[in-house]
């Protein structure tokens, strides 16, 4: 399985409990903002020095102080990342906004090597190809033809690198063993079947008709109603289509429907969980059909 | 309601025929319930150690920590396989992949990290690419024969083939004795320190990127080194033409030693690069190359500090101390630091091993 339903491109890692987890990779979009925004930053920090170095020059006349700067300067440009990336465990600003972070591809510990490796590389992956862009004639100068043409495919699958692979690796994560994941961050919704004390009875033949796949549906809809982005039509509408097609009777579906269905969840997932225990995962109505203890419609 | 009535035994595997146990929880609700304030605990400590690390943690909740990870995990397969709550396992996925994240991959600030680096790591990633370090310094003396050879005994107009005019800097073989020997005895007293930084910040950069280069399977890295070779090669037959290479030994050594260093170093961390994309051996390319593009980038920023040393010594030594016997002092000494930081570096437990096997007396001496 390489997407999830959100259509994510994913890895899995399996813990040393042999647990199966699954992270979302960061898209190349969400990679190229983080950098546009990191650069920027990193620019104005260096800006900033810079103009203080300069000031602090000025005002004691020391040479000392203008070549501190041009190594200050230096650090800056080079440990930008390297820092952020060391101290806020695999992220930096940009990416801690957007919620991403490096990892190492096998799991373990993000070490310093893998996080000096990406840095250095990426000097290579962005700015050659800038340099070849703008000024092609100069910075391959008088090469032949056949040193010229690999040096030209080599520097388009540098760049393409990202969108050829299946973990989206630039050169720099390549070398480095590491890739780029969304940090998950899903909250724990109210349980939809928490909060209503049945009224409503159905029997085993109405809760065997449905499977996961319209409880989940259900539940859904029972979010939005929380967050009251469904209207009151809507809910009579469905429930008492679910009451049609379970041969409920009374009158529930179409005076309380928020009742209703909200019970008929409580019920049906109560029912599904119990044939889950049993071994028995009912995926969606299709799978009933077969299914001895269905009703005979 | 009719709870009262019903059997209690929710596990239970037959149920009654004709109806369902109105008012019985979903197992997934009662599993929740139980453990919501764990996960709850667990996601309170992961806010915080997300990003600044552990180190922002109470010695208690490090102690909860594991403890919570591994809950957390059992939440999860137990509910893959007994929940019919798509909203219930989606948040447990995501609570046991940041709790992992926390766990096996936080980063603890090191103390001393930096002197580490410098003093363990980098001598010993250079030990383990000894090979790519003879290439690249094969490469580089074989650049430096060929040019001298051709500047020297065939035309001397090899020589703008190898070094760009603008950076000779009027030192061509046009030039008289006298105007070379001058270049090499110049003083300057002011804007040293500028001009050694910014020595300093261009030579680095090149070495880094001949570092990176090497991700092009070792070509041009092979290529930066060989003509950085040629180049030095020309300049020594120019100056031993005019009967001036001893001069110019003294004037290029003392800087020369750590800078040359510093290039052959990023050169042989290129080299591992495409040593292992070409002869990756019994391993896949992708994992020979992780390996060497790591020890690589730690030789690499290593060889940072060599530049940072060379360009002090550029700019500042060279254009003060003009005479050759000391120019010659200062070489010999930053070989040998350089040869003992190498060669010794990161062998600390070895050589304390050593000197008890040399020296039994020692162990002796300290025991009580």
């Amino acid at each position: 399985m390489t997407e999830d339903r959100n259509g994510d491109r994913i890895v899995h890692m399996i813990t040393p409990e042999g647990a199966d987890l699954v992270f979302a990779l960061a898209t190349v979009g969400e990679r190229a903002i983080a950098f546009a925004v990191d650069f920027v930053l990193s620019q104005l920090i260096l800006i900033a020095f810079v103009l203080l170095g300069l000031a602090f020059t000025f005002v004691t006349t020391s040479e000392h102080v203008l070549a501190l700067a041009v190594i200050g300067a230096f650090v800056i440009r080079q440990g930008y990342f390297l820092f952020f990336e060391a101290r806020l465990q695999g992220s930096t600003p940009a990416k801690r906004l957007l919620g991403l972070r490096v990892v190492s591809r096998d799991g373990a510990r993000l070490s310093i090597e893998s996080i000096v490796a990406r840095n250095l590389l990426r000097d290579l992956e962005l700015f050659v190809p800038l340099a070849i862009g703008v000024a092609p004639q100069q910075f391959l100068g008088p090469a032949p033809w056949w040193l010229r043409v690999p040096a030209m495919l080599w520097v388009i699958l540098l760049v393409a690198l990202p969108f050829l692979t299946r973990e989206r690796t630039r050169a720099g994560d390549m070398v480095a063993g590491t890739i780029v994941v969304r940090v998950p961050k899903a909250q724990l919704a109210r349980d939809e079947a928490e909060g209503t004390r049945a009224r409503i009875r159905f029997t085993k033949e109405q809760l065997a008709i449905y499977g996961e796949h319209e409880l989940e549906t259900l539940a859904e809809l029972l979010r939005k109603l929380d967050l009251g982005k469904a209207s009151d039509d809507d809910l009579r509408i469905i429930a008492e289509a679910i009451a049609r097609r379970i041969r409920f009777e009374g009158r529930e579906p179409t005076q309380q429907p928020d009742l209703f269905l909200r019970t008929f969840y409580r019920e049906q997932r109560t029912e599904l969980e119990r044939e889950l225990v049993l071994g028995r995962r009912i995926a969606d109505k299709n799978e009933r059909k077969d299914r001895p203890r269905g009703p005979r419609a | 309601m009719t709870d009262s009535f019903e059997p209690s035994g929710a596990d239970r595997v037959s149920v009654p025929a004709r109806s369902s146990i109105p008012g019985h929880d979903p197992r997934s609700m009662r599993f929740r319930r139980e453990r919501e304030a764990e996960w709850a605990e667990l996601e309170s400590i992961l806010d915080r150690a997300m990003t600044r690390g552990l180190s922002v943690l109470h010695e208690s909740e490090l102690q909860r920590l594991p403890l919570l990870y591994r809950s957390a995990i059992s939440s999860l397969s137990v509910a893959r396989k007994t929940a019919m709550d798509r909203a219930l396992v989606a948040y447990l996925e995501s609570l046991a992949s940041r709790a992992y994240l926390a766990v096996y991959t936080s980063r603890t600030g090191e103390r001393w990290a930096l002197v580490r680096f410098l003093v363990d790591s980098f001598p010993r990633a250079v030990r383990t690419m000894l090979p790519q370090l003879a290439l690249s310094t094969g490469l580089f003396v074989l650049g430096l024969a060929v040019a001298y050879g051709l500047v020297r005994f065939g035309d001397s107009e090899w020589y703008f083939a190898f070094v760009d005019p603008a950076l000779a800097g009027g030192r061509s073989p046009g030039a008289t004795t006298e105007f070379l020997r001058n270049g090499l005895y110049e003083t300057d007293a002011h804007g040293l320190s500028i001009f050694a930084s910014f020595l300093f910040d261009h030579n680095a950069r090149i070495g880094l990127v001949a570092f990176a280069l090497g991700f092009a399977a070792g070509i041009p890295t092979a290529l930066l080194i060989f003509q950085n070779g040629l180049m030095l090669g020309a300049f020594l037959a120019l100056y031993d033409q005019h009967g001036l290479l001893v001069p110019l030994c003294g004037w290029l050594l003392p800087h020369g030693v750590p800078e040359i260093s510093a290039i052959l170093l990023c050169g042989a961390g290129g080299m591992a690069m495409g040593h292992a994309m070409l002869a990756p051996g019994a391993r896949t390319i992708r994992a020979a190359l992780t390996d060497a593009g790591k020890r690589g980038a730690v030789v690499a920023a290593g060889s940072v500090f060599l530049f940072l040393v060379a360009g002090f010594i550029e700019g500042v030594f060279r254009q003060t101390v003009t005479s050759d016997l000391l120019r010659f002092a200062m070489a010999s000494f930053n070989a040998s630091w350089l040869a003992a930081w190498l060669v010794l570096g990161g062998r600390l437990p070895e050589l304390r091993l050593l000197r008890d096997q040399l020296v039994p007396s020692t162990k002796a001496g300290t025991a009580p």
